[in-house]
Formats: structure tokens, C-alpha cells, sequence
């Protein structure tokens, strides 16, 4: 008896080992990206043609291993705060709506496994 | 100066944030993406140095679409290289408004803004372990998975006999044009 309940112990902890922790699949970045002194690598590029942009086809996406619709676009405009002083305003917001496939948190010990997900994302 | 961003994770993702699917609506030509209250901090000595406020900032864009679609082919396997991503794109523009505040109260402002005449695109992209598929898995997994309403496939593809093909890569630079998203400077 004490036998059969050790082996059922063992199969319940087994089984419970064997199941993925639930939690968001968290996206993982782009391996590549622009080098900026000197603070380092930020992994993302900047799409566009001209001096300090990467070109018209360099990667506007922001997750790696993604497959998803995209917008983005550089912009400039004005603010005025609750004092009415005014300032100037650059945004770049991207947004990525698909498919991707990010780390789930496994077995603790910051061990990952990949994931399939689906996911809106806004770059601000 | 101010810049609003939520951050870099741990992993190296550069400032997103998920959002609900319904926040972004995609019809015809056009995405539009509303929301309100998303945490942030106001990074105030980007890129580097200390000094962070907690804060939300709330905005409204619609970027729209227009021209002849490109298609992007992988043309290196560099995985480090701008250039491993396949996808169709147009050129786009967007034109927004915001608002952003201070959790403690301390400051406030709204305002608007346009990407006339500054560089904008929107289509379809896969990358990574996708950039190996075809198109249509794309075009595919928009509309059906998106359960949104107004969007046809035919509509994110465009007309594929109007395609512009366009898969060189052009100028590579390493200046931090991005560098301030929502940047308000005095």
C-alpha cells in the first residue's frame, strides 16, 4: 500500500512537472538592430530612405519570429500643457496585429519555452 | 524634454505594450487604434541618465494607406540585417492626437500630430521562423482571426497585379532618427 501510494505520488508530481506554466507568451525582440552610442544596442530599426534611416525595406517590426499586419510612420506635431506652455512633438508608433511566436516561462529558474500566439501590439 | 515609452523589457523588446485586439480596427484602407490610459514613464534624460515619472498617455491615430503595394523580399540571412523580413506594403500616412499626464498630477498636456511628408508605411509582414512562408498566410490570418468587422482579404493585399516590387535594400544608417516617440520639447 505505502508502495502504491509512493508510486502515485511520483506519477502526480511527474505530471504536474509536465505542464506548462500558463501565463502570456511574451514576445522576444528582433535580434538585430541600430547601435546607438553610447548606450548600446536597441533592437529595433528605422525604416525610411535618407541619411540616419536604415532604408525603405529594413524591418519596421519591433517582434521577432512574427507574422502580422504592420503600420508605423514617423511624425511631428505641437502640445500644450495645463500651464499653456507649448512644445514640440515627435512620435514614432507602430502597431502590430498577427501572429507570433514568444517565450512562456517554464520550470521556473527563468527557463522558456516557445509559444504560438496571437496578439495586438503598440509600439509608443 | 519629455519622452513617453513604457520601456525596454528585460528581453530587449524596444517599448510595446499589448492591447486589446478591438483597440485597433482595420477597414479598408485604413487602421485606426484608440486607446486610453496606458501606463508609461516619462523617460526624462532619454536615452540615457535616471530619472523617470510614472505616467499614461492616451491618443488616437489613424493611418491610412495609399499608392501600389511593394513586396519585400528576405535579402540577407544576416540574422542581425534590417533585410531577412518578407511582406507587402504601401506607403502611409497617420495623423493623431494625445493626451498625456503625470499619475501625481504634476503635469498634463494634449495635442495632435501628422506625418506629412515623413516616411510611413502599413501591410503585412513576416519575419523570423515566418519569413520562409508565402504571402497568403498572411492574408489569411488577418481578417478571420482578427474578429473584426469591415475588412476584406482583398483589401490588406491590394491588387496583386498592381504590385511595385521593391526588395533592394537601400541606405543603412545608425543615427537614432526613432529616438523620441512622443517627445515634447520645450
Amino acid at each position: 500500500m505505502t508502495k502504491g501510494i509512493k508510486i502515485a505520488g511520483a506519477l502526480c508530481i511527474l505530471f504536474l512537472c509536465s505542464l506548462r506554466l500558463t501565463g502570456q507568451v511574451l514576445p522576444v525582440p528582433l535580434p538585430g538592430g541600430d547601435i546607438i552610442q553610447p548606450f548600446g544596442l536597441f533592437n529595433q530599426f528605422f525604416p525610411g530612405v535618407g541619411a540616419g534611416f536604415d532604408g525603405l525595406n529594413a524591418d519596421p517590426h519591433g517582434i521577432n519570429n512574427s507574422r502580422t499586419f504592420v503600420a508605423m510612420g514617423y511624425t511631428a506635431g505641437t502640445a500644450t500643457d495645463s500651464n499653456g506652455k507649448t512644445y514640440n512633438v515627435i512620435t514614432d508608433i507602430r502597431v502590430y496585429q498577427g501572429d507570433y511566436i514568444g517565450a512562456v516561462p517554464t520550470y521556473g529558474a527563468g527557463g522558456t519555452t516557445s509559444a504560438k500566439a496571437h496578439g495586438t501590439f503598440v509600439e509608443i | 524634454m519629455h519622452d513617453f515609452n513604457p520601456s525596454i523589457t528585460p528581453n530587449g523588446v524596444f517599448w510595446i505594450v499589448q492591447i486589446p485586439d478591438n483597440a485597433v480596427q482595420i477597414t479598408g484602407d485604413t487602421l485606426t487604434i484608440h486607446l486610453q490610459n496606458i501606463a508609461v514613464i516619462d523617460q526624462l534624460h532619454f536615452p540615457g541618465g535616471t530619472g523617470n515619472a510614472p505616467a499614461t498617455v492616451s491618443f488616437d491615430i489613424t493611418y491610412t494607406k495609399s499608392g501600389m503595394p511593394r513586396r519585400v523580399r528576405p535579402t540577407s540571412s544576416d540574422p542581425l540585417s534590417p533585410f531577412t523580413w518578407a511582406g507587402k506594403m504601401w506607403m502611409a500616412t497617420n495623423t493623431g492626437t494625445f493626451s498625456a499626464a503625470y499619475n501625481d498630477g504634476s503635469f498634463a498636456a494634449t495635442g495632435s500630430f501628422s506625418s506629412s511628408g515623413n516616411f510611413g508605411e502599413m501591410g503585412t509582414e513576416r519575419n523570423g521562423s515566418f519569413a520562409a512562408e508565402n504571402d497568403d498566410a498572411v492574408a489569411k490570418l488577418l481578417p478571420s482571426e482578427q474578429g473584426q468587422t469591415g475588412v476584406g482579404v482583398s483589401q490588406l493585399v491590394g491588387n496583386k497585379n498592381a504590385e511595385l516590387r521593391s526588395d533592394l535594400p537601400l541606405l543603412k544608417g545608425r543615427v537614432p532618427i526613432k529616438g523620441f516617440p512622443l517627445r515634447t520639447a520645450p
